[in-house]
């Protein structure tokens, strides 16, 4: 009978074991919720807003020396303000490693960075009559608004562009193409995200807390890493803007063709797609997310990207001249940049469906 | 004693393992409601859920599904461009994703570069086609935009004028009524035209739809209204420029055009100004303004490329259905039958065999859509004929995703011109043959108004 009572106990304590839920994995589902957090709101306050006010800072920088130049145009001061772009340029590439909510929604990314150029029509406004004050350089079509204008009028065909050279239309053009950068694009897009009515700071930070863009955490996680975040970047980079110019052998198709800007372009992207990883000024990143449960992932992917950035290095010439000349060089890069993608879109992805849960 | 052992033994391992069942929530008939698409489903419902590939295509397919993306997304340049060239020299926008906005919906306006709007143009009478009578100057559709040294055709002022409706329980809505007026038009034009308003739709599931049979389709035709629902719906027949043939119209706003090559070459040459292999001719062909693109050489979209888009639109997933098991979602359903509403928006078709693609074949799908073209009114009325498309009749919209339009827009529109800005609004415009289900619908109750809107945005 005493048998009995403890087969019966016994069966009854594995019942309740085998129904009870886990509430607390190793590594502790509630830590996990909490850190899931801080990496959101780590993403927000050290990655997201501070890389759209250097953004913001690097406007006001490019708008000032342009602003130098037209009423001053010698070739030191066009030099200043073709770094100034090139400053610009640098920080946009890198806010590209998370191109998620306003800056798509409200058309901020094409606005100002449209592809390819569209030299044709920039060739026939600068000849023509129209008006180029900042509100008729707002009404044009994308394609002749934002960096690439900028850069045609600060750089010239293949790098060409004196001080002297510089007309009184292109130095107008000039003027207001970086007013409507800044004017209308970059000091909005962070306002869209530091204030109402759109607050998309305050919006990712309550991701599964009754925000209108991300019901779930994990919605705001896999779109930080899909076609709008890192892979997407990885992607665009591997499989389309270095592939078509490399395929094509063709160095006029290339990013920034006019400033040969082009492989700083990419590797900005690459390392923006790196930030949101591994987190930036001191913030903690996806990186930690993976870490808490999967550190051989996490290593694969610290490794990756490492692999990706360093392999830039191996191309020494511009992109314009490497497609021609470092041939194996820019093929090695584009096969490390899909092996990037193909963790980030499949490990990653598979990892963070698994483990976040809210 | 050791038999009883053995049954406590048994009973308990049972009782274990019933314990630790969980409740089965898979439907009786074995198909699961969420998935709108059959295998062409996807489960996300963010503000990319119409931007996601059918699952299981092979690695080449996926490469090109890739690619086709890319392509939707390109902006296009004036010519000579080394790459992506060909825009204008009049157009509506400059790539697919401006107007199909995460591969959503448009935003109502027009001529701006992020519009979604454009209107088709005609006089009266026919062509040798059986289609709109192209107006000289301005052909079917009204570009208002051009490159630069050339002329828009004309601008479009939007305006709109709120109507109010009275609720038999006293509650009230307001409408949006919109008025469109040609402005600055490049040419005089002679005699009287017909405009009409197409927002840009969502281009998920089109694969699918591709995919029913024309006979299915023809199936739902109640010319004569035999069952006296008020309902009859009719096929639109239309002349497919690249066949030279009369087919079934599937796509467009008035079911005017028969299939996705079709309908995408002619969105690129229409809306964009670019050439390909199957619609060979500049829309401004013709016109003055070709002069602004001299030396111009066609066709301007290279071949691949377009059957990479096509292919891409073709397997985009239709995104699976949200919160099935909700009680106010469930009654929401039921209503929607009780109001025939789904006499025209059919809720689950068949599609045909297609063995290049089984995700798409023999799949039961869950539209919302008949393809047929109905009556709507006259407020609704374009009184713009298109082929067999009378002035009054609009193509039954498919409703599947129809509940992800304010995350994958920002904000929703309904209706053919977006004038609806919610649920409620787009059924209060129905009219027509649609008439007896609107005034039903004003007769429920708030609460139960609200569950069928519930159940709209499940969709």
């Amino acid at each position: 009978m005493k048998r009995i009572f403890f087969i019966t106990a016994a069966a009854i304590i594995t019942c309740c074991a085998a129904c009870h839920k886990a509430t607390q994995q190793p590594g502790g589902t509630n830590d996990f919720a909490a850190l899931e957090q801080s990496v959101i709101t780590d993403f927000v306050n050290n990655t997201g807003l501070p890389q759209y006010a250097n953004l913001v800072s690097a406007g006001v920088s490019l708008n000032s020396v342009v602003s130098t130049l037209n009423t001053n145009t010698t070739d030191a001061n066009l030099l200043a303000a073709q770094n100034a772009w090139k400053n610009m340029r640098s920080t946009w590439e890198q806010c590209e490693g998370f191109l998620i909510g306003p800056v798509e929604s409200l058309d901020y990314d094409p606005n100002t960075d449209t592809w390819p150029t569209d030299k044709t029509q920039m060739d026939s406004l600068l000849a023509s009559t129209n008006p180029l004050q900042t509100d008729d350089v707002a009404a044009l079509p994308q394609s002749l608004r934002g960096y690439h204008p900028i850069e045609y009028v600060l750089f010239g065909v293949g790098g060409s562009r004196t001080a002297a050279s510089l007309t009184a239309r292109e130095r107008q053009y000039l003027v207001s193409l970086s007013a409507d950068m800044l004017n209308n694009n970059i000091q909005p897009l962070y306002q869209s995200w530091a204030s109402a009515p759109t607050n998309f700071a305050q919006s990712v930070t309550k991701a599964g807390a009754g925000s209108a863009d991300y019901t779930k955490r994990l919605d705001f996680f896999l779109d930080v890493t899909g076609d709008n975040g890192m892979a997407g970047i990885c992607n665009e980079v591997g499989s389309e803007k270095m592939y078509e110019p490399y395929v094509n052998k063709d160095s006029t198709i290339t990013e920034s063709p006019y400033s040969g800007f082009t492989l700083t372009d990419f590797k900005n992207n690459i390392i923006g797609a790196q930030n949101v990883y591994l987190g930036l000024n001191g913030g903690k990143g996806i990186k930690d997310l993976v870490a808490a449960k999967n550190k051989d992932l996490d290593n694969k992917i610290q490794a990756q990207f490492a692999a990706a950035v360093s392999a830039f290095a191996n191309i020494t010439v511009r992109y314009e001249v490497a497609i021609y000349t470092q041939r194996v060089q820019v093929q090695q890069l584009m096969t490390q940049l899909q092996s990037l993608k193909d963790i980030l879109d499949n490990d990653l992805t598979d990892f963070l469906k698994q483990y976040v849960k809210d | 004693m050791k038999k009883f052992l053995i049954t406590t033994g048994i009973v308990i391992f049972v009782l274990a393992f019933s314990m630790c069942h969980k409740a089965d929530v898979f439907p009786d008939d074995g198909y699961d409601e969420r998935m709108s698409g059959g295998q062409a489903t996807v489960l996300d419902a963010s503000s990319k859920a119409f931007t996601i590939g059918i699952e299981g295509l092979s690695a080449r397919d996926e490469r090109v599904h890739e690619i086709g993306d890319q392509v939707f997304d390109q902006t296009f340049v004036a010519p000579p461009s080394p790459i992506f060239t060909g825009l204008g020299p009049v157009y509506n926008n400059v790539s697919c994703v401006n107007c199909h906005r995460n591969d959503g919906e448009g935003i109502p306006t027009a001529g701006f570069a992020n519009s979604g709007l454009l209107f088709r143009i005609s006089q009266a009478g026919i062509d040798a086609n059986g289609g709109p009578l192209a107006v000289p100057g301005y052909g079917t559709q009204i570009q208002d935009q051009a490159v630069l040294g050339a002329k828009p055709e004309a601008n479009i002022n939007i305006s709109y004028t709120d109507l109010t409706i009275t609720y038999p329980d006293g509650s009230t809505a307001t409408l949006h009524k919109p008025l469109y007026v040609m402005q600055n038009p490049y040419l005089a034009i002679n005699g009287s035209y017909m405009l009409s308003p197409r927002l840009a739709p969502p281009v998920v599931g089109l694969g699918l739809l591709e995919n029913i049979p024309e006979q299915t389709i023809l199936s739902y035709v109640d010319a004569n209204d035999m069952n006296a629902d008020g309902i009859t719906g009719k096929a639109n027949y239309v002349y497919n420029p690249y066949t030279g043939k009369k087919e079934v119209g599937r796509f467009g706003l008035k079911a005017n055009t028969s299939t996705l090559l079709t309908q995408i070459a002619t969105a690129y040459q229409q809306d964009m100004g670019v050439t390909s292999y199957v619609q060979k001719q500049e829309s401004a062909y013709g016109q003055s303004q070709m002069n602004g693109i001299p030396g111009d050489v066609q066709p301007e979209l290279v071949d691949s490329l377009l059957k990479y888009v096509l292919f891409y639109v073709k397997t985009l997933a239709v995104p699976a259905r949200r919160d099935v098991t909700d009680p106010d979602v469930k009654a929401g359903q039921v209503i929607f039958n009780q109001l025939n509403c789904a006499g025209c928006h059919r809720q689950t078709i068949q599609t045909g065999v297609d063995v290049t693609l089984p995700q798409i074949s023999n799949q039961r799908i869950h539209p919302y859509t008949d393809l047929l073209v109905h009556d709507m009114g006259d407020d609704l009325a374009d009184n713009r004929p298109d082929f067999l498309a009378t002035g009054r009749e609009w193509r039954t919209q498919p409703l599947w995703g129809i509940g992800l339009l304010q995350k994958t827009t920002g904000t929703a529109y309904y209706l053919h011109d977006g004038r609806a800005r919610t649920l409620e609004e787009a059924i209060l415009w129905h009219d027509g043959e649609a008439k007896n289900g609107k005034e039903a619908f004003m007769q429920l109750s708030k609460a139960d108004r609200d569950r069928l809107l519930r159940f709209l945005q499940s969709l």
